[in-house]
């Protein structure tokens, strides 16, 4: 780049505002960058919520409803009862609990 | 996918769940009481009328000498008529049992959530007492007794066989 006429401190003017573009970019690159890691850590951390949620029911309802000893190979009509009430059952605890715990995180925060 | 300890993807149902909805829907349907009830009701029906025309062969005093002496096309549209009539009113019978078993089978099978003989034993003492209740108290509690051992020896044999 040359600025004949211009002279010198024109151009380190246009190479300063340049340069600082450059950082605002690189920046808003970085930011973008940021953003979009943690919204993908989001992402995995939710799907990984949800699928312990998913295991922890199985295992428990399978462990409460399905007696070990194993006449035939479908679900009859006592365990299919028993499964749907453990699930709604396990969902309703958790989400009671839920509220016990939110509302003791608020009194801690209101007490600090 | 492989094994059962390897978490699983809830999105996806599960180890297996890829069974269409209407297999889901119509085994839904037939694992239901009333379909219970009514299918029971069925093959009691099929059961009384074998069970009718079988023991319409015992004779019941209709070789008199009335019905001797009619032609035989005559005797034999009686005797006809005489098997009908009794495997018709064993089906029922036996249909009512079925239906009433069966039924109160589902019924406390549901209430307790859980698959054991007690379903078929308390079932059977109930239909028994219904069944035998206008005989009155004692004829109840035989009736109780007996088609709830009945209920436990056929429960016993299908739990446990081979």
């Amino acid at each position: 780049m040359s600025f004949g006429a211009f002279g010198a401190g024109a151009a380190a003017q246009s190479n300063l505002n340049i340069a600082m573009a450059e950082q605002e970019l690189v920046s808003s690159a970085e930011q973008h960058w940021c953003m979009t890691l943690l919204f993908k850590f989001t992402v995995y951390l939710t799907q990984e919520m949800v699928t312990t949620l998913f295991n922890n029911i199985v295992d428990s309802c399978h462990k409460k409803c399905i007696p070990p000893r194993y006449t035939e190979e479908d679900l009859n009509k006592g365990e299919s009862v028993c499964i749907d009430r453990c699930v709604s059952k396990y969902f309703a605890v958790n989400a009671k609990i839920g509220e016990k715990l939110s509302g003791a995180a608020q009194q801690g925060q209101m007490v600090r | 996918m492989s094994s059962p300890e390897a978490p699983q993807n809830p999105m996806s149902g599960g180890l297996f769940g890829n069974t269409p909805p209407e297999a889901v829907i119509m085994q839904g349907i037939m694992e239901s009481c009333p379909a219970k009830v009514v299918i029971s009701g069925g093959a009691g029906f099929g059961l009384g009328l074998a069970f009718g025309t079988f023991m319409s062969s015992v004779d019941w005093g209709s070789n008199t000498e009335e019905f001797r002496n009619l032609s035989t096309r005559e005797q034999i549209r009686l005797t006809l008529k005489d098997m009908g009539a009794k495997s018709y009113s064993s089906a029922k019978n036996f249909a009512v049992v079925g239906a009433v078993f069966s039924g109160t089978e589902c019924l406390i099978e549901t209430y307790r959530a859980k698959n054991d003989m007690w379903n078929g034993i308390s079932a059977g003492c109930i239909t028994g007492g219904v069944l035998a209740a206008r005989a009155g108290p004692q004829a109840a509690l035989f009736g109780c007794g007996g088609f709830a051992a009945f209920s436990a020896v056929i429960d016993y044999w299908l739990r446990h066989h081979d």
